[in-house]
């Protein structure tokens, strides 16, 4: 039962996009609550995010964009782990139950 | 409630299960980690930028013929598959040791026959929590300490600046460790998160299939 209980894949979807979202959002967030020196741009690295994320950037209006975005990324990855997850064990019982049958034809 | 009654389970059927599962989460895991970097190479050089890849060719420090180009994002997948197999493997590996107490503890509870025909797993986010914690920390602590040994330390500005958000964290033996048990923190967090997410949006949709 544990072995061949399917996935949700709704629920993996929706727990993954959950948690990249707040991860990206607390991560622009984190950036914004330290700051930076006068003249120095703030979390240049984590706003190279913004060239693959269009409206990204490292502001408290951005960090709902990239929230957004990351929910969706996430969402999609949980999707697509769900997906494979119940598709492998399905194929695997399927050669199970076909070889069972194929020798079951041998022996008769 | 977890009734204390005492369940015999085939452990030849369990070993034979985790076997399989941790073969099967490996090959996912391996897929879906060659495919994400493979996808982010080609990304950045349909991008274009002044500098395509900027970042992302720092890989090649630690990915031996990775680099962001057509070639290097088959490198990239290939190694990618083998880090994420290797990574599902010893995941599943150690999320596993708490599996034969959930199946007792199910089967204790006494749940009809007909539930076992529609059940839906649920994720034990203490146990994931201490597998992706250990992985991901001993993955920093790996990575940080193979800059160190190959004397790149003061020339890895970059990986510097995990200690925005890992505190204490620096390209050294001691800030490695400080490192290593901040993400174990936080990685054992998340995990523990996202299962409580995961198992309350399954039951909800188990009691009720029509949402």
């Amino acid at each position: 039962m544990a072995a061949f209980a399917k996935l949700d894949v709704v629920a993996l979807a929706v727990a993954m996009g959950a948690v990249f979202a707040i991860g990206l959002f607390l991560m622009t967030v984190v950036l914004l609550a330290k700051g930076a020196p006068p003249g120095v741009g703030i979390g240049p690295h984590l706003g190279v995010l913004g060239a693959y994320l269009p409206g990204y950037a490292v502001s408290w209006g951005g960090s709902i964009m990239g929230a957004l975005y990351a929910w969706i990324i996430g969402a999609l990855l949980g999707f697509v782990w769900a997906v494979l997850w119940n598709l492998s064990h399905y194929i695997y019982i399927i050669l199970v139950v076909a070889r069972a049958h194929w020798w079951r034809l041998m022996a008769d | 409630m977890i009734k204390d009654i005492p369940v015999a389970i085939d452990e030849n059927l369990l070993r034979a299960t985790v076997k399989l599962n941790t073969f099967l989460f490996a090959g996912v895991a391996g897929f879906l980690g060659g495919l994400t970097l493979l996808c982010l190479t080609y990304l950045s050089l349909l991008r274009g930028l002044p500098h395509p890849g900027l970042y992302l060719n720092l890989l090649g420090v630690f990915l031996p013929g990775y680099s962001v180009s057509p070639a290097g994002a088959w490198v990239g997948f290939a190694w990618g598959g083998l880090l994420g197999a290797i990574s599902g493997a010893v995941v599943y590996r150690i999320y596993a040791r708490s599996i034969r107490r959930q199946v007792a503890d199910y089967l204790a509870g006494n749940m009809p026959e007909h539930a076992l025909e529609f059940a839906v797993l649920k994720i034990h986010g203490h146990s994931l929590g201490l597998a992706l914690g250990g992985m991901t920390g001993t993955g920093l602590l790996l990575a940080t300490n193979w800059l160190v040994i190959r004397g790149a330390a003061d020339e890895s500005p970059h990986a510097g600046l995990l200690s925005h958000y890992l505190p204490g964290y620096s390209v050294s033996l001691p800030g490695s460790v400080i490192g290593a048990v901040e993400t174990f923190v936080i990685a054992y967090l998340v995990c523990v998160l996202a299962s409580a997410i995961y198992n309350r949006v399954a039951t909800r949709r188990q009691k009720d299939p029509g949402q």
